[in-house]
């Protein structure tokens, strides 16, 4: 036998098993999508089956009595506001660990690490006792500061690597000059951090986005449920609605994935250098 | 000059770097801090008790019973996500592959995917009456299964959404490590004449040891923190079949109020977890560098 005709025979177990594996991955959230536009006796009536008459009424359900639209207006409110500041502060602190030598440093470094080391949700008795003593349960901007807290490490890092690889040749030049830190960290570098800003800007979105047990600890008004919080909400009311669920969970994924379809290489970029620097 | 220029002024320090560690040291160091004071104090957080709350740890049978679905979860996981990742990537590697770029996109996307939809569609192909699985299993002519109700399954079955989710990940981390390896290197060897296998077991395998190294500790430590599914999922039941160290912990601090003891769990958790990841990169050996 040839080594084409190998090549050949291998071919196609090869492209089968590659194939059952990306319909393992995605089958179970394109069923969700079309699923979704099924009414539950429909859905009763067959499991697979396409929608014979794609409907929107489960969507139109979960807006008039699950309290959908608070829940999608306090996830984007929680978002749009924590990622200014991470983006923010990350850079920042990128910058002088990059760039500056000083005493403490090390220490410092590591007490950012220990933000990345630790289980995060071994923070959440202490954070709820914190935040009941100091009043701040329960509000739109409770969740804020322990989403940009719990952020800040790995963007951190993310920043300080990218940074490290600008020569330090062009703030020199700025400084001679008389460029305050102000005018050479935003000025400067920042605008050639962008792509890192944006890998940084999406990493967070997702994180911040799909965000459970600190959202259903710290804020317990129905008002300020995000949507991961109203959907366990939601799925536990209506728990025959199968397919007002499933509406739910396509509601809370749509945004993500949208994104996920405009930037897969950058999400697959930024999550793998994430979680190495993890 | 240099040495001058980027010499860290107070002001700077004030400026920049204090706000911003507030911000950390208010929602990350001090419940640390405060988790670690707490776990010496009685269940309910009222009072000092010293190191019992420690040996109380210790010989609670729940926690260990929840240590142990973690670790049954990280084994599962090691092989379902690294490992399966492991041959995707090698399969994408391949010349015969054909839409790669697909396969590789189609396979990331459940990570972006929220855990908690994750653990709700997965409830649901475990449902009963109208899961995909019982669907499967009465088309072969079989009775309908009780899923996730059955505690003896019940820790396996919700070990496989998480496979499902972050296969993709290491996938990626594979495929970045695979791609570093230089195309010389497989041109070479298949000039000599090595197949797939050997092109595996003998360049790819010794050339990705770091690459799966942080795989590994990745896929650990992610697991032993595992929270979010199992919540939505079984909450750790039925009984106490897929308790994990996070959901005791939160289980003891929010259903039982035992804010006290919650700590030591979480306190529990940490020391363990820690020691897990350390153990095992101590025996993959080589160093975990953070640069």
């Amino acid at each position: 036998m040839t080594n084409k005709m190998k090549i050949g025979l291998l071919a196609v177990p090869a492209n089968v098993l590659a194939l059952l594996f990306t319909i393992t991955a995605i089958f179970p959230i394109v069923w969700m999508v079309y699923t979704s536009l099924k009414t539950n006796p429909e859905f009763s009536l067959s499991l697979f089956a396409l929608p014979s008459q794609p409907t929107l009424s489960n969507y139109e359900n979960a807006f008039r009595v699950g309290n959908l639209s608070s829940a999608l207006f306090s996830s984007v409110f929680n978002t749009v506001l924590t990622i200014p500041l991470i983006v923010l502060g990350s850079f920042i602190l990128g910058y002088f660990f990059a760039r500056y030598n000083f005493r403490g440093k090390t220490t410092i470094r590591f007490v950012l690490l220990v933000g990345m080391l630790i289980p995060i949700h071994s923070l959440l008795v202490p954070l709820f006792l914190q935040f009941k003593w100091f009043g701040m349960l329960d509000t739109r901007f409770t969740l804020i500061i322990p989403y940009v807290a719990f952020n800040l490490s790995l963007t951190t890092f993310l920043f300080q690597s990218f940074i490290r690889d600008i020569p330090t040749e062009i703030e020199e030049a700025a400084y001679i000059d008389g460029s305050t830190t102000d005018y050479a960290l935003f000025r400067i570098i920042f605008p050639i951090c962008l792509p890192m800003v944006s890998t940084a800007v999406i990493l967070n979105v997702l994180h911040t986005w799909n965000e459970l047990p600190f959202a259903f600890i710290l804020n317990r008004s129905a008002e300020l449920f995000t949507l991961p919080i109203w959907l366990t909400y939601f799925s536990g009311q209506y728990t025959t609605d199968y397919t007002g669920k499933i509406a739910g969970l396509v509601i809370t994924s749509l945004p993500i994935v949208i994104l996920y379809l405009f930037f897969s290489n950058k999400i697959m970029n930024g999550m793998s250098a994430g979680a190495v620097k993890g | 000059m240099r040495e001058n220029l980027f010499k860290l002024r107070v002001s700077q320090v004030l400026k920049y770097l204090v706000p911003i560690y507030l911000v950390y040291a208010f929602a990350v160091i001090l419940p640390l801090i405060l988790s670690f004071v707490y776990s010496f104090f009685d269940d309910y957080g009222t009072s000092f008790s010293g190191w019992a709350p420690y040996s109380k740890l210790l010989q609670d049978s729940d926690f260990w019973l929840s240590f142990k679905n973690n670790m049954i979860l990280v084994l599962i996981c090691v092989a379902g996500q690294v490992g399966i990742a492991f041959i995707i990537a090698s399969l994408l590697m391949s010349k015969v592959l054909k839409l790669r770029g697909i396969h590789r996109r189609a396979i990331f996307l459940p990570v972006v995917l929220a855990p908690v939809v994750t653990g709700y569609l997965w409830t649901l192909f475990y449902n009963y009456q109208f899961g995909i699985l019982n669907w499967f299993v009465k088309l072969f002519g079989g009775d309908p299964v009780l899923w996730l109700d059955d505690p003896a399954k019940a820790i396996y079955l919700v070990s496989i959404p998480l496979v499902w989710q972050y296969v993709g990940l290491y996938l990626i981390i594979f495929l970045a490590g695979m791609q570093n390896i230089s195309k010389e290197i497989y041109d070479a060897v298949e000039i000599d004449g090595a197949n797939w296998r050997q092109k595996t077991m003998f360049i790819t395998f010794p050339l990705l040891k770091n690459v799966t190294q942080v795989a590994l500790v990745l896929c650990i430590s992610g697991t032993m923190k595992t929270f979010d599914h199992i919540f939505v999922m079984t909450g750790g039941g039925p009984g106490r079949s897929t308790m994990v160290m996070a959901q005791y912990s939160y289980n003891n601090a929010f259903l039982m109020t035992k804010l006290g003891y919650a700590s030591t769990v979480s306190i529990g958790m940490i020391v363990l977890s820690g020691a897990v990841v350390l153990l095992v990169s101590k025996l993959i050996g080589g160093k975990t560098d953070s640069d």
